[in-house]
């Protein structure tokens, strides 16, 4: 996969735990243009072992001078975003993918309902140049769980005007979602990125209300759980593979040299999926990508976020 | 006739069955479509708000609109042709609200004609329930000079605005409502085969 070589030109501390980093490239060319809700993963190579985190480009779509990602620290993670708060400053180099979109703006709607809950604010900062860009119709809902923690708050009230509505957790204020999907007109499209508990009382509601599937749009970016150890052989080149508890498949596969597809990284896209040969024991699948049934089965697994408890795991690669 | 379904493009239509989820439903028929409407009311009819928009085929000898009148005491409304159920439906429209089914059964013609007016509010025909009754008749766009012939029963048929005999091809455009028709005898000029009715 080809990348971009980048430098940090700022950083700024937005809240408590959430830093904004702004991206130039390093040879002072300007970026490759992108569309709202696109995302790039950023390597990082710590202590010598690499880690890749997606994050949303949340800068304007119009500006191709710099990528603007938004990082929210999560103590007790695999390190990617401790580092990000901790090691990345100013003039540090990294390196990117370049951007894909999994979470574009339906051309076919005819008005957008935006859902963010919290650090899921960041998809839709470049959504909203593009849908102001465009003249959509639209609304944003944003939950977050305290003053503090208002991300944003001001430039979205800049960007959005009365089409943005914000919603404090700790002042007791709640998004109503069943409320808000009851009365919306023929060709509404509603988006969400936030917690999982939020997405899934969305699909749920909207599933209620008759929403066909394809108006409902989500985005979440599991971080690849850890778990036991195992190993990996991969049937087409012999690579044998240990995958430590504390690591995702796909990274131990790109550890060991191996080069297996991805784009979200986040058991979303259905890009890293991998038919399994055979398995001593049973797959925990983690994505959102299969579906009940593909998952029971058990002939794919997709590494970036699911891994087995077994001894051994051959898949086709 | 190119056999089967192996081409993408050609619709599928399946039998009218009420949506479990909903918070309305709108169904939408013309002529021999009557039947798919006897069918659908046959079975337990949902608790929401139904809307149901009819016309017969004036031309037919067979008539639904006295039988679905008795059956479907409200949210009935007869129209007096196809064109003005097309007229009701788009009064409707603008009140719906996401979450509202939508069911069609009628010729072929007539299903995509509602699907354009539901297209114009963002209904995309893959969430629609569609039933063809009655006849398999197509309509047929010619790729030379642009013509749609509406009824076409025959797997050769004669342009009505180039005059070129056109094989009538199972590619579908959802966009016309009509499938291709591309000349027969372009590398032959006057070998011509037997027409066959096989869209009866
Ligand atoms: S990379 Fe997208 S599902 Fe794994």
């Amino acid at each position: 996969m080809s990348v971009l070589n980048v430098k940090v030109a700022e950083v700024e501390q937005v809240t408590e735990v959430v830093k904004h980093f702004t991206l130039v490239q390093e040879n002072g060319e300007p970026l490759p243009r992108f569309s709202g809700g696109s995302h790039v993963v950023v390597s990082m190579d710590i202590n010598g072992r690499i880690h890749r985190n997606p994050y949303s480009l949340m800068g304007s779509t119009a500006n191709t001078d710099s990528y603007h990602i938004s990082v929210r620290k999560q103590e007790n993670s695999r390190g990617g975003s401790v580092y990000m708060h901790e090691q990345v400053k100013p003039g540090s180099t990294l390196q990117i993918t370049y951007p894909t979109n999994l979470f574009a703006i339906s051309k076919l709607g005819r008005r957008h309902i935006l859902i963010a809950g919290g650090i899921g604010i960041t998809p839709f900062m470049s959504q909203i140049s593009d849908l102001n860009r465009l003249g959509y119709d639209y609304e944003l809902h944003y939950a977050y769980r305290s003053p503090e923690h208002a991300a944003f708050r001001e430039q979205l009230q800049e960007m959005c005007g009365d089409r943005v509505h914000f919603y404090v957790d700790s002042e007791d204020e709640r998004l109503d979602i069943p409320d808000l999907l009851s009365h919306q007109p023929l060709g509404t499209h509603v988006y969400i990125c936030g917690p999982v508990p939020m997405v899934k009382a969305l699909h749920l509601h909207a599933k209620n209300l008759g929403w066909p599937d394809n108006h409902v749009h989500s985005e979440e970016f599991t971080a690849p759980p850890s778990g036991d150890e195992f190993t990996v052989e991969l049937a087409l080149s012999g690579m044998e593979v240990t995958v430590p508890g504390d690591m995702s498949m796909l990274e131990a596969m790109e550890e060991a040299g191996a080069e297996p597809p991805f784009l979200c990284r986040g058991g979303a896209c259905g890009r890293c999926e991998l038919e399994v040969v055979s398995c001593d024991g049973v797959i925990m699948h983690n994505d959102h990508y299969l579906s009940d049934h593909e998952k029971a089965e058990g002939r794919s697994i997709m590494p970036c976020v699911s891994r087995a408890k077994c001894s051994k795991l051959v898949v086709n690669l | 006739m190119e056999r089967g379904y192996w081409i993408r493009s050609k619709p599928l239509y399946d039998s009218l069955v009420w949506k479990q989820h909903a918070t309305g439903h709108v169904v939408i028929a013309e002529g021999e479509g009557g039947i798919a409407v006897l069918k659908l009311f046959q079975q337990m009819c949902p608790r929401e708000p139904i809307k149901l928009l009819f016309a017969d085929d004036t031309s037919a000898t067979k008539k639904y609109a006295d039988i679905i009148t008795k059956l479907v005491p409200e949210g009935l409304q007869v129209c007096e042709s196809g064109e003005a159920v097309l007229a009701a439906l788009r009064e409707q429209l603008p009140d719906c609200l996401m979450g509202t089914q939508f069911y069609v059964a009628g010729s072929e013609a007539f299903i995509w004609a509602v699907i354009e007016e539901l297209k114009v509010y963002g209904v995309q025909d893959r969430n629609v329930e569609k039933e063809l009754s009655g006849t398999l008749a197509r309509s047929v766009y010619c790729v030379h000079c642009k013509t749609t012939d509406k009824d076409v029963h025959h797997s050769i048929h004669q342009c009505s605005g180039c005059g070129r005999h056109l094989f009538v091809r199972d590619h579908f455009s959802r966009r016309l409502g009509a499938y291709m028709g591309v000349m027969v005898d372009a590398e032959e000029p006057g070998n011509i085969p037997a027409a066959e009715e096989i869209y009866p």
